[in-house]
């Protein structure tokens, strides 16, 4: 089975068209969304038609999170103060421009979605802000992928995509019992991995490019798709539509609009 | 009798590192003269805090200090492209006339004007009286956010708000010290140079700090909305100057600003 797992759109209604007409020529068989539809874009309201129309299983990205609770990130979300006052100003625009039932439906999404040994999240199992960098520690790599009690992990957020294969995985803990005696403890797994599909609406790997990944469940290939599409027209729509003018300079680079970790071992407080 | 030198030319074609190389010199009295952006001068507050022993001499004050000048001294008067080589005021002084100007540059109102032509960095020189458009601002006790001035400073050169030639600023650090940043269009990278002046930890720095940018459609109010959501709140700025001084408690928290 070919299934086309696709993130963060962000709004950009051009790329989300683009990817699905690629995913279309690949015949897949099943779309999985994990997340991200609004925020940052110009067409949040359509992206979600679009996907809902599609009946494409969806989890809960963090910026579909916060257009329903409201903004409180941690501080591995921005790299500067420039970037969180550019990433308030596209909160606000999109809660304003947000439709009462979209704002219904971002709310009613999953946190994780599962198929058989995959599971989907947006962030990581532990939290749609959490990002599941490449160069993470290897042990919470795995302790992540662990705890989903799937093998293969697909996520997006960073908005580069990657693939990461725990092979050998070899956990030893050490624990303190009650009476004072420390006992070692060693689990082995068998391989794990983490699939990053990166994003379709705001790619930040150095092109305008949309991304996503085609898995194919009977051989676990993985093929990276590149889209490219008619970014222009987006970045007319971001400026038309009043959003920060920088974000279509921006977009038209493959440069974070201002959300982006650095940080492999922060730890998400969100 | 007084050495008066004039050097002009193109944008970024070097004529403030040309003049630098005199200025290490000490043994003469030495002054230092860009007429043009009155108190906003990047480069005379550079000069000022690189060669301390150098004369800088704020425009106002010009014809004042020409009048009583020491019979050693030098006087370097950097003449901005954008000034007119043909003014009164040049054509009156008895002076030496420099041109730095790029290496594919055969014909321009420079070559007649000088008396000797350097040859400096492969910068565009004006086609046809099209001349570029400055924009300065000071930011005198503004202190930046590193990470946004990075950004700021990468969006601005990469042509985010208009097509920049030349972009040279002071910037305050929160770490109390401050940079001189260089971009020049045709050269690769920006220049980062810490100044050697004693770091700022007592409040907002009095001291000057500014940008100019040279370039075509700039989009001023942009630049500087930009620059202002990249400055720190008061609240910031002291909570950094407390994790300075504990980071080293013999730093001074308040500094006496140097005149330039």
């Amino acid at each position: 089975m070919k299934l086309a797992v696709m993130s963060c759109i962000h709004g950009n209604y051009e790329a989300l068209n683009a990817v699905l007409s690629d995913i279309d020529a690949q015949k897949a068989d099943q779309i999985y969304c994990l997340g991200d539809l609004v925020g940052y874009g110009p067409h949040p309201n359509a992206v979600v038609e679009m996907i809902r129309s599609l009946d494409i299983p969806t989890c809960q990205g963090c910026w579909d999170e916060d257009i329903v609770e409201g903004l409180n990130a941690c501080e591995c979300s921005y790299p500067s103060q420039l970037a969180e006052k550019r990433g308030h100003l596209a909160h606000e625009w999109t809660n304003r421009a947000i439709h009462p039932e979209v704002r219904e439906y971002l709310a009613s999404l999953p946190m994780t979605l599962r198929q058989d040994n995959l599971c989907f999240v947006h962030g990581s199992p532990n939290s749609q802000h959490e990002y599941l960098l490449p160069s993470m520690d290897g042990f919470t790599a795995l302790e992540r992928v662990l705890s989903t009690e799937a093998d293969v992990l697909f996520c997006g957020h960073t908005h580069v995509p990657y693939v990461r294969d725990l092979a050998n995985g070899c956990l030893q803990v050490r624990v303190l019992h009650p009476d004072g005696v420390e006992r070692e403890h060693q689990f082995s797994t068998p391989l794990k991995r983490i699939i990053n599909v990166g994003s379709v609406g705001e790619p930040r790997h150095g092109r305008p490019n949309a991304t996503y990944v085609l898995y194919d469940t009977d051989t676990a290939q993985v093929v990276l798709r590149e889209v490219s599409y008619d970014y222009e027209r987006t970045c007319a729509d971001i400026i038309a539509k009043g959003l920060p003018l920088i974000f279509a300079w921006r977009l038209a680079r493959g440069l974070e609009f201002a959300e982006r970790a650095d940080d492999p071992s922060h730890i998400c407080q969100r | 009798m007084p050495h008066l030198i004039a050097i002009s030319g193109p944008s970024g074609s070097g004529k403030t590192t040309w003049i630098s190389q005199f200025l290490k010199a000490q043994s003469t009295p030495q002054f230092y003269v860009c007429p043009g952006l009155g108190e906003i001068s990047v480069d005379l507050a550079r000069i000022g805090y690189r060669f301390p022993w150098v004369q800088v001499i704020p425009e106002a004050q010009l014809k004042a200090v020409l009048a009583d000048l020491p019979e050693q001294a030098t006087v370097y008067f950097e003449w901005g492209f954008h000034l007119d080589l043909g003014s009164s005021f040049l054509a009156g002084l008895p002076c030496q006339r420099i041109a730095v100007l790029p290496p594919d540059l055969a014909q321009s109102e420079w070559h007649a004007w000088a008396d000797q032509v350097v040859v400096g960095n492969p910068v565009a020189a004006p086609a046809n009286g099209h001349l570029p458009e400055i924009w300065c601002t000071p930011l005198t006790g503004q202190v930046f956010d590193p990470p946004s001035l990075d950004a700021l400073l990468i969006e601005l050169t990469g042509g985010a708000y208009g097509q920049v030639q030349r972009m040279k600023g002071i910037f305050e650090m929160p770490s109390g010290q401050a940079f001189y940043v260089d971009f020049v269009e045709v050269l690769p990278g920006m220049e980062y140079t810490e100044l050697n002046i004693p770091p700022w930890l007592g409040g907002r720095p009095s001291r000057f700090s500014g940008i100019e940018v040279v370039g075509w459609g700039l989009e001023q109010e942009a630049i500087a909305q930009t620059l202002i959501d990249g400055c720190l709140s008061d609240a910031a700025l002291a909570q950094y100057h407390q994790h300075y001084q504990a980071l080293d408690p013999t730093l001074d928290p308040v500094e006496e600003p140097l005149r330039v």
